[in-house]
């Protein structure tokens, strides 16, 4: 998949050779990635691989040292956040991922906040559809949610967005595995079927690989592995080398 | 009795200026995380301001709006030329504080080269005296409070009911997030500067009024029981600014009645003091954390 060329209009985002770091040092180290249209695409790994990196050089957050990011075959590399949302890119972060201090009905409208009052007022209702369980929530301030409920704000904020391209960063960290599946199994996968583009990065691969159309490995700044999902979970061997890695990987580190 | 009545009088109108400039304090701090001591040397700058614009003929309260407007474009120049670029290059926030001193020294001490060491006044601006509850006020001071009342109920439906204040909140929450919103937060900065700024300015010269005769002064000795305002409320929240002020402005009144005027900035420090002691966070503390509009 990485062979295709980056300008094709039938990638909704693609990354080459993508160098990023904080600092000299590279924590991602030239690195490919290709996001079709309306598929759901997981980048896995070990803590310290580089995948949080590889998500904020992408939206220009963290510091970009080389490659490029084209977004619907239109170069967007080293754009700041604030236009590549103008663009159609959606991001939740993986920590501070509302407005702590607003209300949840607020962090709705600054989804929205790009476009016009009735279209917002038409989103709302919509985001509402899918997840009906705000509704009641609305006037609560975001800090007294629970985990779950954060999460799901989170999301629904970024649909208010109505992106083309969802860029996930861990949703389910600090989330019970329950609530995890939940947020995997409906959330995300929701996000496929409506027809958005999605880049999740995962630490929990099985559950990741569930509910996403390809995959990547990410060891050490690196992608060493590539292959659709159902066939990395169905073929015990590729499953062995591709959670294998990980849990190699971790067990080094844990030393 | 009466004198503490009176006093109790005189703290409300000087707890309403301070409750102005500790407000305008606070939202700074909230939407750049800047602590911005230039503060008081830009109240000064706004008496003068005023000083200026009475001397042109413009009646005080409308030297007031003008010289509260230009303080608030000084103050967003102030931050998009010096402070923001410095907070974008990764400044300490140590560093950060050093600078605003400097530059509050140096602004007065260009007002002093300007305008000469010596007091100024606005005149008689005072008023006639009434009677309220026992309590005697100038109509200046009415004024004022009227002024500040209403500034802060705009400023609040500004903060909680229009897209822009919102936008203003999420900037000051989560910048990344807001960015990720399509919110051009710079451009929010800008208006939060331009307000705080603002009203920064307007609290100099309506300290002028309050004050009678004001020097080069007059802005850095009113930056302690200010801070210690803005500190009450915990910094970054605006409506424990206002009410830090009433309190700053009411006890140091009343002490001052009961003991001594001359001590009226220490005991706003011993108040100060003491309430963090109790209190860490400001007078609401977690518990008001969710009402909180900025920080």
């Amino acid at each position: 998949m990485s062979s295709a060329d980056p300008a094709s209009p039938a990638l909704a985002l693609s990354v080459r050779g993508l160098v990023a770091g904080y600092s000299e040092q590279p924590v991602v180290d030239g690195v490919d990635v290709d996001v079709p249209v309306g598929r759901v695409v997981a980048v896995a790994g070990p803590n310290g691989a580089g995948k949080s990196t590889l998500l904020k050089a992408i939206l220009g957050i963290a510091r970009l040292l080389g490659g490029t990011v084209h977004l619907e075959g239109r170069n967007v590399t080293g754009l700041p956040l604030q236009k590549l949302a103008r663009l159609g890119i959606g991001y939740v972060p993986q920590v501070e991922e509302v407005f702590e201090s607003l209300r949840v009905g607020e962090n709705l409208e600054m989804g929205g906040y790009l476009c016009g009052k009735r279209e917002r007022a038409h989103r709302m209702e919509r985001t509402l559809g899918v997840f009906p369980q705000l509704r009641p929530m609305l006037q609560r301030y975001v800090e007294t949610l629970s985990g779950g409920e954060r999460k799901m704000t989170a999301i629904a904020r970024v649909l208010m967005l109505d992106p083309r391209v969802l860029i996930l960063d861990e949703p389910t960290a600090s989330l019970s595995p329950e609530m995890s599946r939940i947020v995997l199994h409906e959330q995300v996968r929701a996000l496929g079927t409506i027809g958005k583009s999605v880049l999740l990065v995962e630490q929990k691969a099985i559950a990741a690989l569930e509910v996403s159309d390809w995959a990547y490995l990410m060891v050490r700044g690196r992608v060493v592995m590539s292959a659709p999902a159902p066939e990395i979970l169905h073929d015990p061997r590729m499953r062995e080398v591709f959670l294998g890695g990980a849990v190699a990987e971790l067990a080094e580190q844990a030393r | 009795m009466s004198l503490l009545i009176d006093a109790i009088g005189f703290g409300i109108a000087s707890g309403a200026v301070l409750a102005l400039g500790a407000v305008g304090f606070t939202v700074q701090f909230g939407i750049s995380s800047i602590l911005n001591i230039t503060y008081g040397s830009l109240m000064t700058l706004a008496a003068y301001f005023g000083l200026l614009l009475v001397g042109a003929g413009l009646s005080i309260w409308l030297a007031l709006a003008v010289g509260a407007l230009m303080v608030g474009l000084i103050s967003v120049v102030f931050h998009r030329v010096l402070l923001g670029p410095m907070v974008k290059r990764g400044i300490r926030p140590f560093g950060l504080i050093v600078v605003t001193v400097a530059c509050g020294i140096v602004l007065q001490y260009i007002v002093v080269a300007v305008v000469g060491p010596t007091a100024q006044s606005y005149g008689n601006v005072s008023g006639a005296t009434l009677r309220f509850l026992g309590m005697t006020f100038t109509t200046a001071q009415l004024v004022i409070i009227a002024i500040t009342a209403s500034l802060m109920l705009a400023l609040h439906l500004l903060l909680t009911r229009t897209k822009l204040g919102r936008a203003m909140r999420a900037t000051s929450a989560n910048r990344t997030l807001a960015q990720s919103c399509g919110i051009a937060t710079d451009r929010i900065s800008d208006v939060a500067w331009l307000i705080s700024g603002s009203l920064c300015g307007a609290a100099g010269v309506a300290l002028a009024i309050t004050v009678a005769t004001f020097d080069f002064t007059l802005g850095s000795v009113f930056l302690v029981p200010m801070i210690a305002a803005a500190v009450l409320g915990g910094v970054g929240q605006p409506y424990g600014a206002m009410l830090g002020g009433l309190v700053v402005g009411i006890s140091t009144q009343v002490a001052g009645a009961l003991w001594n005027p001359a001590y009226q900035d220490v005991i706003a420090l011993v108040i100060l003091i003491a309430m963090l002691l109790l209190r860490p966070r400001g007078f609401f503390g977690a518990a008001w954390s969710s009402r909180r509009l900025l920080a």
